[in-house]
């Protein structure tokens, strides 16, 4: 639903049960000031005389005023008699507005009128007719009406019984039983009575000036105020729309202190944040995809070499050739490097996402060292390297990332082995100090790294770089991972030329006691 | 026939590849092609499980579980998966080691063979025979092919620490912190000067090998 058609019913809704209760509230004042006046009126006119006239002659006495051109109330003089024979209209007098009127006359009762005392709405009273009954409420004028129960408790209690109720016609009829301020005789009570027809405007709505021009009113001065702020909300939406169009680049310009400023305001930041989570997500996705161009590159190369080595033995299987070691020992090199970097993949992916996906539990550093010789042994002797290991005696238990720590430990000693001389070593040293850390070497009698290749490579923070070459001097995303894996461990690495002219590198960092 | 290995491998090259580098170093190989929950009295009579953990019929966790209940023989997991989290699962569960594939068969022999060597090298030895050598721990005396040799007490104990581990490097550092006196001249240049006066009285049995950058270890040794 539109937001003006909701404000306008929503005012529509409002403003009827108001209105309505209003009228009721005008109704029962009007009500109570009549009562009041017929009250003051009768106990008057009853007292100047109408008492003797009753009296004498109880069972012709009765009184019906005229029709009054103007409410009682609302004449300057006193009232024109001209009412039956035995007397004239009711003149009543002021009312007295202290509330229900009491039986006894009162000495205000008698002043001359106010002027500009009016009756609710200055609208005209309808006749009233009086009729006498005595002490036991019977009358002995044989036209007046039968009194019911309600009006005689009423008169018993407070002096006087009203009650109202509505004609088939529609007409509402008045009954007010009054007691006069003398005991006994035929007149000791009066009913006033009045009949107001159906038409009359007491019985229905107030006439439509009284709440018609306020609603009207009320409505007007929300749509008023209500155009701007459905044009700036236009605005906003507008804004909104071209903002998402443009992959939030475009920004919302709604200013002001309003809460529709607010929700622009709440919309800009919101607008920042996907945007810095977008960028962030492109960087990602570009470093994935250099990762996955390098990585392919990377295991494609060696799988390329593979294939040629494969199909130079096939020649020479199908000429009856003998095979020659060396073509077999480099097929099997390559396929050792391809499997190494493949868990490279497995480990860069892992460090990539971040600490979530490290494991931490407590690692057997001896039992590592050997599945990491086991793996190379078979790569590293017919190479003719001597692939060695020493570590102590009893478990060395680290807390760690088993397999990301495996594959640190695997590419430093790939290294060695890959870039190594013929007939040359790798050795791997485990040892343990007092001051419970461990001390882990790699060492080979390779050709070494430069001074300025080693700083570089601790130096600098290595992340998917595409400068990665087969080269021994290169980075390649081995070192990468060593580095990375060795920084999240809060462990200390250092490479420095090895005593016996090659490479050393070598982890140190705190050891566990041994798990339970 | 060697001792016999009970092989669960699903994929049929690779089981028969492994079926027969095993039958080559000397093993007796079983091979089940699926995994089954094993309850005590199925197990054939095995010295050591090499259990894949991708299998049809039961996981291979679940089966080391099962297994565990009743029997302590030794299991290599193969997997190619290569994950931290499964690999503590298993190693928690009772496996003794772990291989992840691809591997070369020599290292899966390899390892094969280092399992099933560990427990008689747990218990300490008064005598330690390692080719010609014959080392007696507790008296402190040393024969090499019955002919005692006249040992000082460093050399002596630079020979028995060899001797806990035959086959193994022991580190340099290790020797000089454990047999030399570090009161005295105790630095690696000194080990080595008792190492070559060690491997001087042993005569021409070349049982003290040098491992490069690592120490020395303590192997049956040729005769030169």
């Amino acid at each position: 639903m539109k937001l003006r058609l909701r404000l306008a019913l929503t005012a529509v809704a409002v403003t009827v049960p108001a209105v309505f209760a209003l009228v009721q509230v005008e109704h029962s004042v009007r009500r109570r000031t009549t009562d009041e006046v017929i009250i003051a009126s009768t106990l008057s006119q009853m007292q100047s005389g109408g008492r003797e006239r009753c009296e004498s002659a109880p069972e012709t006495w009765m009184v019906r005023s005229r029709s009054p051109q103007r409410p009682p109330w609302e004449r300057e003089g006193p009232p024109d008699g001209n009412g039956g024979p035995p007397s004239g209209t009711v003149a009543p007098n002021e009312p007295s507005g202290n509330g229900p009127a009491s039986g006894g006359p009162r000495p205000g009762d008698e002043g001359p009128p106010r002027p500009g005392a009016r009756g609710p709405l200055g609208r005209r009273l309808p006749p009233v007719s009086l009729y006498p009954f005595d002490g036991q409420f019977v009358s002995r004028n044989p036209q007046a009406p039968a009194l019911d129960d309600e009006l005689r408790k009423g008169v018993q209690d407070d002096g006087v019984g009203v009650r109202r109720y509505s004609k088939a016609d529609g007409a509402l009829v008045q009954d007010l039983l009054l007691r006069m301020s003398w005991d006994g005789g035929p007149c000791e009570y009066v009913l006033a009575r009045r009949v107001e027809p159906a038409e009359s405007p007491e019985v229905g709505l107030p006439p439509l000036y009284v709440w018609g021009v306020p609603t009207l009113i009320l409505l007007s001065a929300m749509v008023v105020a209500l155009g701007p702020v459905v044009q700036r909300l236009r605005r906003l939406t507008d804004e909104v729309r071209a903002s998402s169009g443009s992959r939030y680049e475009q920004p919302v310009t709604v200013n002001g202190t309003d809460e529709i400023a607010e929700l622009a305001r709440a919309f800009q930041q919101a607008r920042a944040e996907i945007q810095a989570q977008m960028a962030h997500q492109q960087a990602r996705e570009q470093t994935l995809r250099d990762f996955l161009a390098n990585t392919t590159h990377d295991v494609m190369t060696p799988l390329t070499v593979l294939q040629g080595h494969l199909a130079a033995m096939q020649q020479r299987m199908r000429a009856g050739e003998p095979l020659e070691s060396g073509l077999m020992l480099s097929a099997m090199s390559e396929a050792h490097y391809m499997a190494s970097l493949v868990h490279n993949l497995g480990a860069a992916a892992r460090l990539e996402a971040g600490a979530p996906q490290v494991q931490h539990a407590p690692v057997d550093l001896n039992a590592l060292v050997s599945r990491v010789l086991g793996r190379h042994q078979p790569i590293a002797r017919p190479q003719r390297i001597a692939l060695e290991s020493g570590v102590p005696a009893t478990q060395t238990w680290v807390m760690g990332d088993e397999t990301l720590l495996e594959q640190a430990v695997s590419n430093v000693v790939l290294n060695g082995i890959r870039y190594g001389r013929e007939d040359g070593h790798v050795a791997v040293v485990l040892e343990t100090t007092r001051q419970q850390t461990f001390h882990l070497r790699v060492i080979d009698d390779g050709p070494g790294i430069s001074e300025e290749e080693r700083s570089r490579i601790l130096e600098r923070r290595f992340r998917g770089n595409s400068a990665r070459t087969r080269e021994p001097q290169g980075q390649g995303l081995g070192l990468n991972i060593v580095h990375n894996v060795v920084e999240l461990h809060g462990w200390k690495m250092t490479l420095a030329p090895s005593e016996y002219g090659g490479l050393e590198v070598a982890f140190t960092g705190p050891l566990m006691s041994p798990p339970g | 026939m060697g001792d016999r290995i009970l092989l669960v491998e699903d994929d049929d090259q690779l089981g028969s590849q492994i079926v027969g580098h095993l039958r080559g170093a000397g093993f007796d190989p079983v091979w089940w092609r699926e995994g089954r929950l094993l309850v005590s009295g199925d197990l054939p009579d095995v010295s050591l499980v090499v259990l894949d953990l991708m299998l049809p019929g039961t996981y291979g966790l679940d089966m080391l579980k099962a297994l565990r209940t009743f029997s302590e023989v030794p299991v290599l997991i193969l997997s190619a998966r290569n994950d931290t989290l499964d690999k503590v699962r298993a190693l928690r569960l009772g496996a003794d080691d772990y291989m992840t594939k691809p591997f070369w068969p020599e290292e899966l022999v390899e390892r094969v063979r280092a399992r099933l060597r560990r427990p008689t090298l747990q218990k300490e030895q008064a005598v330690v025979e390692v080719g010609p050598l014959r080392i007696d721990l507790q008296g402190h005396t040393v024969q090499v092919q019955g002919r005692p040799v006249e040992l000082t007490r460093v050399e002596f104990e630079l020979l028995a620490a060899l001797a806990r581990r035959p086959q193994e490097a022991v580190t340099r550092q290790w020797l000089v912190e454990h047999v030399l006196d570090p009161e005295r001249e105790g630095t690696e240049r000194t080990l080595d000067v008792h190492v070559s006066r060690l491997r001087r009285k042993l005569g021409p049995v070349k049982c003290v090998e040098t491992v490069w950058g690592v120490g020395y270890r303590l192997v049956p040794g040729e005769d030169a």
